[in-house]
């Protein structure tokens, strides 16, 4: 293990579109204080964060990634026969896949960045969530195609259609835990760094939009907390829970305020640093008891 | 970390100095178990020089507050930090223990 100590430390970054982008200050951080990690969980955007991580990427070719990665014009084709279906369910065959944007920038970005690795071929292993479409499980994916993956886990409720891997059709990973913390519980993980960030509550309901993102909001956050929770109490050792507070609003494709989200994640980790010091760097025994 | 306590009537106040973590975890459940077992399970923990919390620290609180309810107490917290009570609240203490903004209306909330 690459740590201070001989404890297996996991990074688990949670759901959060381009907030995400905090776990890069967090890199940062841990980089400058050797704090090395031995596995990596993402779901959501988080897991395009957790994949750029684990592929050993360094903190400034991730962001410059990220820039390009995720913008506007992912969002930006519409898919019209999505549209017909939802207005003549019967005419045009209204089912599972439903998704009101095409999913083809998405695919050439995460092409562009990620090309043909896989899982088996990180530096760092890495596990990434989604949810099954039929029954709301947690699907962790492991081996395979990190693309495919990440295609999956950003597969958001009507914005992108449920994404197909092996006989399981998959939607965004957030719906069954926006913080997957049990993940890095069940691959050994002793101290846990959970990256996660909270829905925006929507200040002015003036649509059925926001309406839809408020409610959604409203069930994601209290998953969050439920899940993180139960997770916090039945793990063996330390997780500890970073969460990132933005002075200012950070919208889905704010990219212009990277250097601001890297700045936050930076002082968040900071807050953390002299328990994690401490920690990792000698007596933990008493730490992976209690 | 440092552990006091001081009886407040039929309530024992505990005082917490420092970080309530995987490293002092051991040191503050033996002071919280200890006052239990000693027939004070009318806890009070004041938090307002407690500047850190881990999720093994706070296991240790749910320990007490299990312990201190089964022997016809509870275990309840005072002036906790803003920093702190994030943590609780994403842990989900906040709904299943009594929090208070000074250790006064703590210790009163147990009447008389």
């Amino acid at each position: 293990m690459g740590s201070l100590n001989d404890k297996k430390v996991a990074l688990v970054i949670g759901a959060g579109s381009v907030k995400c982008a905090a776990a890069l200050g967090l890199q940062n951080v841990f980089k400058r204080e050797g704090i090395e990690i031995d596995l990596v969980v993402g779901c959501s955007a988080g897991s395009m964060y957790a994949a750029l991580i684990a592929a050993g990427y360094d903190v400034d070719r991730v962001t410059d990634m990220t820039k390009r990665l995720w913008t506007r014009d992912l969002t930006s084709q519409r898919d019209r026969m999505a549209l017909l279906r939802v207005a003549f369910p019967r005419l045009f065959g209204f089912d599972a896949t439903f998704g009101m944007r095409k999913d083809a920038p998405v695919m050439r970005r995460l092409r562009e960045a990620f090309g043909d690795l896989t899982f088996e071929g990180m530096k760092i292993p890495l596990h990434i969530t989604a949810t099954d479409f039929a029954n709301g499980e947690q699907v962790i994916l492991s081996s395979g195609s990190v693309v495919d993956a990440i295609r999956a886990s950003i597969s958001i409720p009507y914005i992108f259609s449920p994404y197909k891997i092996g006989d399981r059709l998959l939607i965004d990973g957030f719906m069954s835990d926006p913080l997957p913390v049990n993940v890095a519980m069940r691959e050994g993980a002793d101290v846990i760094i959970a990256m996660g960030f909270e829905s925006p509550n929507q200040t002015k309901i003036n649509s059925v939009g926001r309406f839809s993102f408020q409610l959604s909001s409203i069930m994601t956050n209290n998953l969050l907390k439920s899940r993180f929770a139960f997770h916090n109490i039945t793990h063996h050792s330390e997780v500890i829970p970073i969460v990132p507070r933005f002075d200012q609003r950070v919208r889905l494709f704010d990219t212009d305020k990277i250097p601001y989200i890297i700045e936050v994640g930076e002082r968040a980790a900071e807050e953390q640093l002299p328990y994690l010091r401490r920690l990792l760097g000698g007596d933990a025994t008493e730490a992976a008891g209690a | 970390m440092e552990v006091t306590t001081k009886d407040m009537g039929t309530v024992t106040v505990v005082t917490i100095v420092g970080s309530v973590d995987g490293l002092t975890a051991g040191a503050l459940q033996t002071a919280l178990e200890g006052q239990i077992q000693g027939g004070k399970a009318r806890l009070v923990a004041d938090f307002a020089a407690v500047d850190y919390a881990s999720s093994a620290g706070l296991r240790t609180l749910l320990a007490a507050m299990k312990e201190a309810r089964r022997a016809g107490g509870d275990f309840r917290l005072a002036a906790v930090r803003p920093d702190v009570l994030r943590v609780l609240e994403l842990s989900g203490f906040t709904s299943i223990l009594k929090l208070y903004p000074g250790t006064d209306e703590a210790v009163a909330s147990y009447g008389p």
